[in-house]
């Protein structure tokens, strides 16, 4: 609490700085490039003469008009696109053009910026589409599938700002029938509250059918041996020379030469040596049993040592409805109600399992469903161990696909193309197969009930049974049930008045057509969850001029910032006895809301939007290259982003940990895949690195480093933007339209590095890929997945698209560079350290976007004052994360319409 | 609106001139015998499709305008049509910046910096300003169909499929095949006068919740009106749609001529399958305008192209796999769509001509290939408009594609002024 007291301090004595009707200012192109401009382009574009009624000796150095923007922006066109100034005509210098593409395209930046300057002013906004969930789950206490709705991004802005977020007449009717299906999903919670159910699967089930299966096989081996044995000997008989000599002709090999045998005289049926494929080609199944597909794999695993007590978690051989030894899958069965479930494992590890196979993932529906979790197996044959999962279950789990969990060894069949691979890879190695690493005792899926739960604010609102069997309530009871629920609905703000007779004549109509009460009810909530109440924060402002926040509006901006949910009775009452807007209090709100588990809902989605993650689902991995960057890997990788700033802000500890630190924060998942000990826990946890260790930081992340490549490939342009946008805080200005492509160097076998020095060429590449360029070649010792390189390779294919082995290119990596009028550096670690040495930098551009996020409106550059007091503030405090916050929830800005 | 108003009342009314003709389609041939035979009305079909086009093997020579051009490889599959659609080169938007951005202002020719105090604007798309006439008469006045994936993989840039409202507002689309045949040609098996409580009711839903909104709306500033506006909006295009229901109630929806879609459709399929919905959302008169965002990241993955869609725009500086995977992709979507004129020539209108001569089709992208935004691949088909057909046709460079718009326009009867930033209609278009 003391440092709290010390902040507050300082705020209280930081000069005010609201309704400062701040200009922004006025965006210029610099002056120097007046000369260039009067040499190559005012011959045709000047007083003398306008070709093309473009002037340019008229155009004003400072933009602050859109025609101004307009005409400049020509002008970055023209020059983008090698039109101007006309081949034929005297050139500027690359150097001099490169310099004046560099200042004008980020003019233009800055004078887009200051034209849609919104100058402080917050946009009413509606809710966005998680908020949108995370308000009706606060409110019914469920979790709804909102995908239909707009993602809520795609202009850039986070999905916070206002101006940025729609209302249509099609989302209307989304909202509605979302709010309904959210009432039904709440309804029938509380209906299921106290249902307790629970099944266990035994494991050692298997067993029998893989012997089974054994014997069959050996069986069907040896009648299709005897049926091709007499195929054979009818196909040798003098007079069947003809016709089976044209037969094989036909044929690529003897399995489908066999497939003709009607056609050859004196052949038995497959069907007379017991093989039927059902209405197919009998001749199928005898072909396809003489290879007895896997029978050594089968045979292995029955020679396991607990196949009597349990099941291995194999690969895959034969399809999953013929055979299956490769996961465990348990139907959780229909008449099972909504609610919260465990689904536990007893499982322990094979004697020889090796250390990176002792994962289990887990998911929903093995052949087409996500991976959701993975656990590590500690557990021994001796000592199993009993994993626990939880998971809910919806009125949307309808089908048999998402009521299947799923257990499977960790990447051991991501996707058939996968699988195969590994599959084929033991097999030539051993002969067999790959070896069993895993084993089950059982499964277990167990409802809990949720009766010790109060029931979720807005049910317990209502007051009125919600089951179909109860008495029609009494019209007073409607009207003050509606009246409690749709003042929670609208965060503590009473209906105005005239909706309350609306929504009951509803609910009249509705009960006059016949519905039963509760079905009339759920009809008339599901209208106060699209109202406009509901979906909008309203701040009013009749004038036009700004206005401190009441304690109410206080309340709600703070939670949908820190929680991006409303705000809870805390919060609520805390507003109503107007004691919210305190100094201590509010830095004590701050606190606690950031304690509590709903915070995730702004970490995860203002660091997801911050760090541009969506490009990690952008890719799939190429797995023939990248074998250990299994699916759960992945997943992993990407959690651990989100992981390590949420442990920032649970410890306060300091933004600069980002761009270097001594430790991470891994799961034993990415514990394995770095190589790193110490990971004690099944969960994601803080651990010390090794000297020398390239992780330690965003730049040694796995999920950040694929972010910069495609899969397959490394990509230094995107690592070297990223870097500048998300770090640096120095954004390259938007890659330009219409640039003339490089196509020189097509087809020919280069280093990455040979390649890119092509951008060095063209001014129009050169002005911003000189500072994009030297921090990608600087991060070329991660590879597309993130591991840790020394060597690279470029292998090009043929026409056919085969690797063409005379263009084959392998080089060690370089990393050493130059940042464009900055230092050099040696290798990674050296542009590690001049990245981490410009922490200011970076947390200028972290407090901005927290600005952004937080306000739902771009930062601007009223916003300056601002921001300056988040970094003195912070920087007091080793840019503690926590300290950004609450200068920001202290500041005029955050307090005022 | 008058509640009170009916189907009858409707024919009676002014638009029926408009409306009868679509009673003699497919779909309502049972009035056909009450009316005199008319002129089959005009369709309008833009089909975009993001990340652009393989210029080098997707545009004709342009030394060589005119009927007598070669037909490049990428357009290969569309060699049977070649007398029935032209290639325009030289369009552009001028204001278009957004290298990702292949659909958002490809139909609006807007400045998205145009609103000072605003970093995203956007004005109405040429689909809209089509469907504000020829939509009177018909169960929707447009169609917006989607990809069943994510638009942003497929280089649409932002926008809910397509069409943008009159105040430059994003219009909602059908998601994939299923979806858009649900809307068109679910049953609705309801006895009449249920359905007329129910419209009844859902205006009373309506009323209620633009209560609220007014009563919201009275402390609000000008910034927090106009968002707020957006909503009324919204309630105010419901409004306009029941009253289409009304007049509907009683009017089967027309039976499907296709049975319905599998869900699992992505890519080649889907985009077929998508086709073969507007030709029947056509055939039954369901609506004139249509609009479709194609799917290209799927289209790639259903062609067992392992290149991602972004990369393989940025073909130039490796060629190799990237290259090929540019040029399949021209290959699949000229197949497809060349498919799809065969459909339309097909397709017989009640008087015997063929649809084809009455639909005016657009296809192309606002995005050329990589971040290029100048020649905006586009290809133009159909009678429906009396452009020119069976050209290779060089415009000025840098040509705002919106004067290819407005003649498309003015083609099949919407006088609009201007469009976009159109500087006129774009003579070389016309016959």
């Amino acid at each position: 609490m003391k440092h709290l007291l010390h902040l507050l301090a300082a705020l209280l004595l930081a000069p005010t700085f609201l309704y400062a009707a701040t200009e922004p200012p006025r965006a210029s192109m610099n002056e120097r490039h007046k000369s260039l401009l009067k040499e190559h382009c005012e011959g045709c574009h000047g007083a003398e003469k306008q070709k093309g009624k473009f002037r340019i000796d008229e155009l004003s150095f400072s933009i602050t008009n859109l025609e101004t923007a307009e005409k400049w922006q020509k002008v970055l066109n023209q020059i983008n696109s090698g039109e101007m100034p006309p081949d034929e005509e005297k050139q500027p210098s690359r150097e001099a053009k490169a310099d004046f593409l560099d200042d004008l395209s980020n003019a233009m930046v800055a004078a887009r910026r200051s034209l849609s300057d919104q100058r402080g002013v917050i946009t009413m906004r509606r809710l966005n589409r998680r908020e949108y969930r995370n308000t009706l789950r606060e409110l019914l206490g469920v979790e709804i599938n909102v995908s239909e709705l707009p993602s809520d991004t795609g202009t850039g802005g986070f999905d916070t700002v206002g101006s940025n977020l729609f209302m249509s007449g099609n989302q209307f009717e989304q909202y509605q029938a979302l709010g309904r299906e959210a009432l039904s999903e709440s309804f029938a919670w509380q209906a299921a509250a106290g249902v307790e159910k629970k099944l266990r699967y035994e494991a050692e089930t298997t067993t029998p059918i893989v012997e089974k299966f054994v014997a069959y096989q050996i069986d069907a081996r040896e009648r299709a041996k005897l049926w091709v044995k007499a195929v054979e000997d009818a196909a040798a008989l003098p007079e069947n020379k003809d016709i089976v000599a044209q037969l094989k002709k036909e044929s690529k090999n003897d399995s489908i030469f066999r497939r003709s045998w009607e056609k050859i005289p004196g052949a038995p049926s497959p069907r007379s040596f017991g093989f039927d494929k059902k209405g197919e080609n009998d001749a199928d199944l005898a072909n396809d049993s003489l290879g007895a597909g896997w029978l050594p794999y089968h045979q292995y695993y029955l020679r396991q040592p607990a196949v009597d007590r349990g099941a291995y978690l194999g690969t895959q051989t034969r399809h999953p409805a013929e055979l299956n030894v490769n996961y465990i899958e348990l139907l959780v069965p229909f008449d099972w109600p909504v609610g919260n479930y465990i689904a536990r494992v007893r499982v322990a590890a094979a004697n020889d399992a090796p250390p990176e196979r002792r994962f289990l993932d887990f998911g929903f529906h093995a052949r087409t469903g996500k991976v959701m979790a993975t656990h590590e197996v500690s557990g021994t044959l001796d000592a199993p161990q009993v994993i626990e999962i939880p998971f809910t279950l919806t009125r949307g789990h309808t089908e048999r696909s998402d009521r299947s969990l799923f257990i499977r060894e960790k990447g051991s069949w991501d996707t058939n193309e996968e699988g195969g691979r590994k599959r084929s890879e033991a097999q030539k190695r051993n002969g067999i197969g790959p070896e069993v690493a895993l084993w089950v005792d059982w499964m277990e899926i167990e409802r809990v009930p949720n009766t010790a739960n109060p029931a979720p604010p807005g049910i317990a609102s209502l007051g009125l049974p919600l089951d179909d069997k109860a008495p029609a309530p009494a019209p007073q009871d409607v009207r003050s049930a509606l009246e409690r629920f749709a003042t929670e609905a609208f965060r503590g703000t009473a209906p105005p008045e005239g909706y309350i007779d609306d929504l009951i004549r509803l609910y009249n109509v509705r009960s006059k057509a016949g519905d039963k009460p509760a079905a009339a009810l759920k009809e008339t909530l599901s209208v106060v969850l699209s109202s406009p109440m509901f979906l909008y924060l309203v701040e009013p402002s009749a004038g036009e001029k700004r206005r401190p926040l009441t304690d109410s509006e206080l309340a709600t901006r703070l939670s949908y910032f820190l929680w991006s949910a409303p705000p809870d009775a805390t919060l609520r009452e805390l507003a109503k006895r107007g004691e919210l807007a305190k100094p201590e209090v509010l830095a004590a709100q701050t606190e606690r809301l950031l304690e509590d588990r709903r915070a995730g809902g702004f970490i995860r989605a203002f660091t997801h939007q911050w760090l541009g993650m969506d490009r990690i689902d952008f890719f799939e991995i190429n797995r023939a290259l990248y074998p250990r960057f299994d699916t759960a890997t992945k997943v992993a990788a990407k959690n651990e982003i989100y992981e390590t700033i949420e442990h920032l802000v649970h410890h306060n500890a300091s933004l600069r940990d980002l761009l270097k630190s001594d430790y991470v924060v891994i799961n034993r998942v990415l514990a394995h895949y770095y190589g790193l000990p110490g990971v004690k826990g099944d969960a994601y946890e803080k651990v010390s690195l090794p000297e020398g260790s390239p992780r330690g930081g965003l730049l040694g992340m796995a999920a950040v480093q694929f972010m910069g490549g495609n899969g397959e490939r490394t990509s230094p342009v995107e690592r070297g933007t990223w870097v500048l946008r998300k770090l640096l805080n120095e954004p390259p200005p938007p890659a330009p339209a219409n640039i003339p492509a490089i196509s020189r160097l097509a087809g020919k076998v280069l280093t990455t590095h040979e390649r890119l020095l092509a951008h060095q060429e063209d001014p129009q590449c050169a002005n911003c890929h000189r500072k994009i360029d030297p921090i990608g070649f600087g991060l070329e010792n991660f590879d597309a997945a993130g591991g840790w390189r020394t060597e690279d390779s470029y292998q090009a294919t043929d026409a056919a698209g085969k690797p063409d082995p005379k263009a084959k290119k392998n080089w060690p990596i370089e990393a050493s560079a130059a940042l464009y009028k900055g230092p050099a550096f040696k290798d990674y670690f050296g542009l590690r350290d001049i990245v981490a040495s410009r922490s200011d930098a970076f947390a200028r551009g972290f407090s901005s976007a927290l600005v952004e996020y937080a306000l739902g409106r771009p930062c601007g550059f009223a916003d300056e004052p601002l921001l300056k007091t988040m970094l003195s503030q912070s920087g007091k405090k080793d840019l503690a994360v926590r300290e950004f916050i609450h200068t920001l929830v202290a500041s005029n800005e955050f307090h005022t319409k | 609106m008058n509640p009170s108003l009916t189907r009858r009342h409707f024919l009676r009314s002014s638009t029926a001139l408009i409306a009868l003709p679509a009673l003699e389609s497919l779909g309502f041939r049972r009035f056909a015998s009450a009316a005199a035979p008319v002129e089959p009305p005009k369709r309008l079909i833009f089909l975009g499709f993001g990340w652009g086009i393989t210029t080098e093997s997707w545009f004709p020579d342009i030394k060589n305008p005119g009927p007598a051009y070669e037909l490049p490889a990428g357009l290969t599959p569309l060699a049977r049509h070649k007398a029935d659609f032209s290639i325009v080169q030289g369009l552009c938007n001028k204001y278009s910046n957004e290298g990702h951005w292949g659909s958002t202002m490809w139909l609006t020719g807007a400045n998205r910096f145009a609103e000072p105090g605003q970093n995203f604007h956007n004005s109405i798309s040429a689909d809209q300003v089509a469907a504000a006439k020829l939509g009177l008469s018909t169960r929707f006045a447009s169609l917006q169909l989607n990809g069943a994936e994510n638009a942003e993989a497929s280089g649409h840039g932002p926008g809910l499929s397509m069409a943008w409202d009159v105040s430059g507002k994003p219009v909602g689309g059908h998601k994939g095949p299923v979806e858009a045949f649900h809307r068109l040609f679910s049953q609705d098996t309801t006895p009449i006068e249920q359905q007329k409580a129910m419209l009844a009711q859902k205006r009373s839903v309506l009323d209620t919740v633009l209560g609220n909104a007014r009563a919201m709306q009275r402390g609000l500033g000008k910034n927090d009106t106009a968002k707020l506006d957006e909503y009324f909006q919204g309630i105010r295009d419901i409004e306009t749609r029941l009253s289409k229901d009304e007049q509907w109630i009683g009017v089967p929806q027309p039976n499907a001529p296709l049975p319905e879609p599998q869900p699992s459709l992505a890519g080649r399929e889907e985009i077929k399958v998508m086709y073969d919905i507007i030709l029947a959302a056509i055939q039954t008169d369901s609506t004139r305008v249509l609009t479709y965002r194609q799917p290209v990241s799927t289209l790639l993955t259903s062609l067992g192209i392992k290149v991602a869609p972004h990369d393989m725009s940025h073909y130039h500086s490796t060629l190799g796999e990237k290259l090929d995977a540019s040029q399949r992709r021209d290959l699949a979507q000229s197949e497809l769509l060349s498919g799809f004129i065969d459909k339309l020539k097909a397709t017989k209108e009640s008087n015997g001509t063929a649809l084809f001569d009455h639909v005016a089709l657009a296809y192309g992208s606002n995005i050329r290939t990589e971040h290029n935004l100048d020649n905006c691949p586009t290809l133009l088909s159909g009678g429906g408009a009396g452009i020119k057909l069976g050209h290779n046709i060089v415009a000025p460079k840098d040509t705002p594609l919106c004067n290819a718009w407005l003649a498309l326009l003015h083609g099949i009867g919407v006088n609009a002024e201007r469009h976009g930033d159109s500087t006129g209609v774009l003579k070389e278009l016309l016959a």
